[in-house]
């Protein structure tokens, strides 16, 4: 490498025309084969997606042919009260979390990058072994808590699985830009006249306010997403959405279940979309996407 | 008790950061209405002590006074005293008038009050017309602008400015320097300025400490820093120094190569002890002579142009340097004069050369 | 109050909530890998290491290998599948290359199970390959897709081929240019100048994005329930069935232990390799 790297620091030079090569370069790494081969991977991503999509839309029962247009599965689930009670459910589920995740990981995040006792840095380890805790291990350990302590498996349990595995993912994102504030600014609303609670209320929440609200839609996507940890920890009824999903998969391929599918795809875009543009609505110069991978302009 | 007569007060203050002293032992006052400097290399304690007036760190020994009284259990936000930050420190997500008025809103002055006062701020600042802005849209210079308007509308007793200027390029922080000076006498506020650009020192300051790891080596007029140093240190980090190491003998000093001559040595100095002998590069004569003057010969290794003057560095001895400074007048150009490699002879008055320890 | 002490109390609620709610079951899923069951399924702490054992008789040891090889060979076809992905995105995307990588991410915002279920519904016998199949006239039955170790490993491949791609696309992106030209001066053909030049630079992209694959992929269960069957079942599966069907939990409680640790070997290897890397790069 350190020739390679001797070679690279040289001056470029003059463009000369091409040296004539005893043999044709391999297609390997010529743009040809590339692009065919990422667009392939593309179709390949989103081809499954888009025909669910497309199905669910489907006026017959099958799978292999598209006859016509109809709703008719939307009104199916609709209709079906137990599957609303799951939407509602699922819905409820991942606003509560979100709330809940997204203030104790912000201040957790604020501790951690603040407080310099022993203790922050026990805490730094807790918060991040549940980012590489596989889910159906958290999942394991949630069912055995609720059932040693005798809680029931309802709702709030899978509620309280959900805020346990999103704290971190909270805490990391409004952590990274917190560490990013210049120290100096609220120095600067202290020597002003700023009391300590003045201060973050004036002038570090809203520097923090986009990392804050990207994750908390993060979080409300990973909770309503979720399937593993509601598998373990959720109630007889209502279910959770996902939950019924798996179940009527077990059963048998039907387009009721493109739709659901349909359905969550769209809340999850939306989700995104909404991720994306809302600093911006607010005045804000950075993007969401920005924010969530750690940039000021995205 | 303490008179008003001091702004700020340091009463043997040491900080220390683990088991280094940062800051070991200041012991001076700074008169109200004066513009002291804080000076000397990265390290060497001066923002610590800003930012122990300021109220962000607590001295580990000794008190600080303000405006006569003990301020070590008053926090930052009811001190009267505000700060210029190097990094500007605005508040991204506010406009220009409500940065400026941050302050005063804290206080709850009345709303009139704060419009008077902040169009007044903008004025001295010479930023009127901005007040809309936001601080992403403007240059490096209006930030400063604006920092210091934000920190002189509250007409603290004490600003304290944290290398302001180290961010801007040279001409704009010449300028600035000549217009933080003019507003300072304007507003008679008391300036505690840090800074290591020892020549922004020289022409801002009424007076100046020069610290070097944590101890003020000498405190005075920037003249009296200039001409008198105190110590190898101080005239080494003030403009070009010239030390050359000596020895005591007779009276007077003996240098490397054999010369001897006479210098006011001060009053510790027993003979036989190694001293340095220094001289400002100024006060140095290339090839003229006037009665009295001491002189010693040496080789021109270098010209340095510098536009207005030109360095000469003479090799007196392997080894041993002075740095002379011509300059470029019209009517002789050092370059017609001298070569690399020519002999010159350097001359100066006794009493332009120090003898430090 | 102080700012340290302000930000030491900041760190209770989260900090506690952790403690309880995830470091203390996981505690207790160890103390109950170690106990027994009673007739109607409670689970009984005690002292039964024998569970352990249990996970390696020619009966479950399989299902450990199978959940294993599963992950590897996603792994490769995620790397095989990736790389080119990546490298073509972030040599060539120009412009468009925030995009291009927006789009690689986009749909894993969809439900890991609808993904899964896009092709449940495309490879079953009613599906639409089938379906294909059938009127283009290749064959007249279809071909059983569902329930093989292909289709298991294609969904799994499915699901975490983004969690490879953007490690390996963040290291190409970051990657001098110059050092490939100059690669390809030195090295003439483009073969070479990959495996010289191109591959060690990107190495701990490769190296970040295998860990971020096989990880969730060891432990995954819901491909191999709803694109296999029994015959592919994994280590996920197992659990699953101990905690949700046969009642078995101290048996599950071991199972997970084992994966539990099984993975934090990989994990801590890859942090050490990861941190030697960078102090190399630093020098």
């Amino acid at each position: 490498m350190s020739a390679v790297r001797a070679r690279a620091a040289e001056p470029p030079v003059e463009a000369a025309p091409a040296p004539a090569r005893s043999k044709p370069p391999k297609p390997f790494d010529r743009p040809r084969f590339l692009p065919v081969f990422t667009g392939a991977f593309f179709i390949f991503m989103f081809a499954p997606i888009f025909i669910v999509a497309l199905f669910s839309f489907n006026s017959t029962k099958s799978l292999q042919r598209f006859e016509g247009f109809s709703l008719e599965w939307y009104r199916r689930f609709f209709e079906d009260e137990s599957l609303r009670e799951s939407l509602v459910a699922s819905i409820q589920i991942a606003t509560v979390t979100m709330l809940a995740a997204t203030a104790l990981g912000t201040m957790l995040a604020f501790a951690l990058v603040r407080a310099r006792s022993r203790w922050a840095g026990s805490a730094n380890i807790l918060m991040l072994v549940p980012l590489v805790t596989p889910e159906i291990v958290a999942a394991v350990s949630a069912l055995v808590l609720f059932t040693q302590i005798g809680w029931q498996l309802s709702l709030e349990t899978v509620m309280v699985a959900h805020i346990t595995f999103s704290i971190s993912y909270v805490t990391v994102v409004v952590r990274a830009r917190l560490a990013a504030l210049n120290p100096e600014v609220e120095q600067a609303a202290l020597d002003l006249g700023a009391t300590r609670v003045g201060t973050l209320r004036l002038v570090t929440l809203p520097e923090l306010w986009p990392a804050i609200v990207a994750a908390a839609l993060l979080t409300f996507a990973l909770s309503f997403d979720d399937f593993v940890l509601s598998f373990f920890t959720t109630g007889e009824s209502p279910q959770p959405l996902p939950v019924r999903i798996y179940s009527a998969i077990r059963f048998g391929v039907t387009p009721t279940i493109n739709a659901i599918g349909t359905m969550m795809l769209t809340v999850s875009a939306l989700l995104i979309l909404l991720a994306i543009m809302l600093p911006r609505l607010l005045g804000r110069r950075e993007s969401g996407l920005g924010v969530l991978v750690g940039r000021e302009t995205a | 008790m303490n008179d008003a007569g001091e702004a700020i007060r340091f009463d043997h203050v040491t900080k220390r950061f683990g088991a280094m002293p940062a800051v070991d032992d200041l012991h001076l006052s700074i008169r109200p209405g004066e513009f002291f400097s804080l000076l000397g290399p990265s390290g060497c304690g001066k923002t610590t002590t800003l930012r122990m007036v300021a109220g962000f760190e607590q001295p580990s020994e000794g008190r600080i006074f303000l405006e006569g009284e003990p301020v070590e259990k008053v926090p930052p936000y009811h001190r009267n005293v505000n700060t210029v930050f190097q990094s500007y420190a605005l508040f991204e997500h506010l406009d220009v008038k409500d940065n400026v008025a941050f302050g005063l809103k804290r206080r709850k002055v009345d709303s009139n009050d704060i419009r008077e006062r902040v169009k007044e701020s903008l004025e001295l600042v010479q930023l009127t017309g901005r007040e809309r802005s936001k601080p992403r849209e403007l240059s490096g210079g209006q930030k400063q602008r604006v920092a210091l308007a934000r920190a002189l509308v509250n007409r603290p007793a004490v600003l304290l400015l944290d290398e302001p200027l180290g961010a801007l390029d040279l001409k704009l922080r010449k300028q600035m320097q000549v217009e933080l000076k003019g507003i300072q006498r304007e507003v008679g506020i008391t300036f505690l300025y840090v800074t290591h650009d020892q020549e922004e020192a020289l022409a801002m300051s009424d007076r100046i400490a020069v610290m070097d790891r944590g101890e003020v080596r000498q405190c005075g007029t920037p003249e009296e820093v200039y001409e008198r140093p105190e110590g190898p240190f101080v005239a080494g980090f003030i403009g070009i120094s010239n030390l050359l190491p000596a020895t005591v003998e007779n009276g007077g000093v003996k240098l490397p190569t054999g010369q001897r001559f006479a210098a006011p040595l001060p009053s510790e100095c027993s003979e036989g002890s190694d001293v340095y002998l220094s001289v400002r590069p100024e006060k140095i004569w290339l090839d003229e002579r006037e009665d009295g003057m001491v002189s010693v010969d040496g080789t021109i290794v270098e010209r340095v142009y510098v536009g207005t003057t030109t360095q000469v560095i003479v090799e007196l001895s392997p080894g041993v340097r002075l740095v002379a400074l011509e300059q470029n007048a019209a009517r002789q150009r050092s370059d017609d004069r001298w070569e690399i490699g020519d002999r010159v002879q350097l001359g100066w008055h006794p009493e332009h050369a120090l003898v430090l320890r | 109050m102080s700012e340290q002490r302000f930000a030491t109390t900041l760190l209770l609620p989260g900090g506690l909530w952790l403690l309880l709610l995830f470091a203390l079951p996981l505690g207790l899923v160890l103390a109950a890998s170690v106990g027994s069951t009673d007739d109607i399924g409670n689970t009984i702490y005690g002292w039964h290491p024998e569970n352990y054992k249990q996970a390696f008789d020619p009966l479950f040891l399989p299902v450990l290998l199978r959940s294993v090889g599963f992950a590897l060979a996603t792994v490769v076809l995620c790397m095989l599948i990736g790389y080119p992905v990546a490298y073509y995105i972030a040599r060539y995307g120009g412009r468009w290359k925030h995009m291009l990588i927006a789009l690689v991410v986009l749909p894993f915002f969809v439900n890991y199970l609808v993904r899964t279920y896009a092709w449940v519904a495309l490879l079953a016998d009613e599906g639409l390959v089938n379906g294909a199949i059938t009127n283009v006239g290749i064959r007249d039955e279809g071909i059983r897709f569902l329930n093989t170790s292909f289709a298991v490993v294609g969904g799994l491949v499915y699901g975490y081929l983004a969690f490879m791609i953007l490690p390996i696309y963040a290291a190409i992106d970051r990657m001098d240019e110059a050092l490939v030209e100059a690669g390809k001066d030195l090295y003439g053909t483009p073969w070479n100048t990959f495996r010289h030049v191109t591959w060690p630079a990107t190495f701990q992209g490769v190296l970040a994005g295998s860990v971020l694959v096989f990880l969730p992929a060891v432990g995954d269960f819901v491909s191999a329930q709803l694109l296999g069957g029994p015959g592919t079942y994994m280590i996920g599966n197992l659990i699953q069935q101990q905690f949700l069907g046969a009642d078995n939990w101290p048996f599950g409680a071991a199972l997970t232990a084992i994966l539990m640790a099984f993975l934090s070997i990989w994990m801590v290897l890859y942090l050490r390799s990861a941190a030697r890397a960078s102090r190399e790069a630093a020098l």
